[in-house]
């Protein structure tokens, strides 16, 4: 049997796991075999090892935490709806008789607008296509006609251009 | 005292006083259940915490577990069938969270060890122990690591980890004898990299 075959039983060894004869065989092939020796010490120390990182409690509010979450989940189950229902009414009718009662909130006047005029944009010369002559219109009473004056400003103040149309 | 020796002992002690809670829980008595799970809450909340490796993972498993048990207190019978009940149900229950969640490769785990060797100023060298000890847990096939979880950790017998997990005794011996060896293994590997 090569070491290889014993490791399985080795590793059971070390845990108590294997009955009296068997475990008797392998302390006997312990005894003569230092590869299984190192196997074995190794088995042995990782096992403590793990053993020992857990054996660590976990702190009281973990356990508290978990009983209050499954408690708070059955007393709700166990509620009819109609209490459900209930309840949800009386806090919606609450609700309403608050905001009825409560008193309005005191408006602050709002503070002057101050308005930014943006600049005049600059005007470039383009051929503006001419308006559709619109239908004459009776006249209900004769009024002077005045002509129709379009000032334009440009960025520079020295250039205003006047558009009269009659 | 192992945690499972200490709920067995437990219930054996007051067995009479123990099916009183179980009828009165079943009775719709929650103050009676939660004594029930004052009794248990350590088995399935280490048990989870061990095979999952997250505490709050763990909290949702144990809840997830607790609520199954007041469902199904009809079919509890005896103390110690309870224990091995809560032992099954805990086990599927880490079993179903660890599907749900990522799952985990060997590439990740590869990347957490690296990790651990690069950084020298990890916090103290128990803690970091700790943590390699953990990584090795994880590592294992979900059923190697189940077995070991309860025989070497729970303390349970190999036949109690049998009945737990719904397998023979065999195999149980075959799963805890290969997982010990790949324990040892990495925790070797590791050690030795440093």
């Amino acid at each position: 049997m090569s070491c290889k075959e014993w490791e399985e039983r080795v590793a059971l060894h070390v845990g108590g796991d294997l009955p009296a004869e068997i475990a008797s065989a392998v302390e006997r092939h312990l005894a003569g075999c230092s590869g299984c020796q190192v196997l074995w010490s190794g088995l042995r120390e990782s096992l403590e090892l793990l053993q020992a990182a857990h054996a660590e409690p976990l702190p009281p509010a973990a356990y508290t935490a978990v009983r209050a979450r499954v408690l708070a989940e059955l007393s709700m189950r166990r509620q009819p709806w109609w209490r459900w229902a209930a309840g949800l009414a009386a806090a919606a009718l609450l609700l309403l008789v608050a905001l009825a009662v409560r008193p309005l909130p005191k408006v602050e006047p709002l503070p002057p607008l101050a308005l930014a005029v943006p600049p005049a944009p600059s005007v470039r010369a383009m051929a503006i296509p001419a308006p559709p002559r619109p239908k004459p219109r009776p006249h209900l009473a004769a009024a002077p006609r005045q002509p129709l004056l379009v000032r334009l400003v440009t960025n520079d103040p020295n250039v205003v251009i006047y558009w009269i149309a009659d | 005292m192992t945690l499972a020796a200490a709920a067995m002992a437990d219930a054996a002690e007051s067995s009479q006083e123990y099916l009183g809670l179980i009828e009165a829980a079943k009775a719709g008595d929650l103050a009676a259940f939660e004594h029930l799970m004052r009794r248990h809450e350590r088995l399935v909340l280490m048990t989870a915490y061990r095979l999952l490796g997250s505490l709050p993972d763990a909290q949702d498993v144990s809840q997830e577990v607790f609520l199954r048990l007041y469902r199904n207190l009809g079919k509890v019978e005896s103390t110690g069938s309870l224990s091995a009940w809560l032992y099954r149900v805990t086990s599927n229950a880490c079993h179903d969270a660890r599907r749900r969640k990522r799952p985990e490769s060997p590439v990740e785990f590869a990347e957490d060890l690296r990790d651990t060797v690069a950084d020298p100023h990890q916090a103290a060298a128990e803690a970091e122990r700790r943590r390699v000890l953990s990584m090795s847990l994880r590592r294992l096939p979900p059923k190697e690591r189940d077995a070991l979880v309860l025989r070497d950790l729970e303390g349970l017998s190999t036949e109690e980890v049998a009945r737990a997990l719904g397998t023979s005794t065999a195999t149980v011996r075959s799963q805890v004898s290969k997982a010990r060896v790949k324990v040892r293994e990495f925790v070797e590997r590791y050690f030795r990299s440093r």
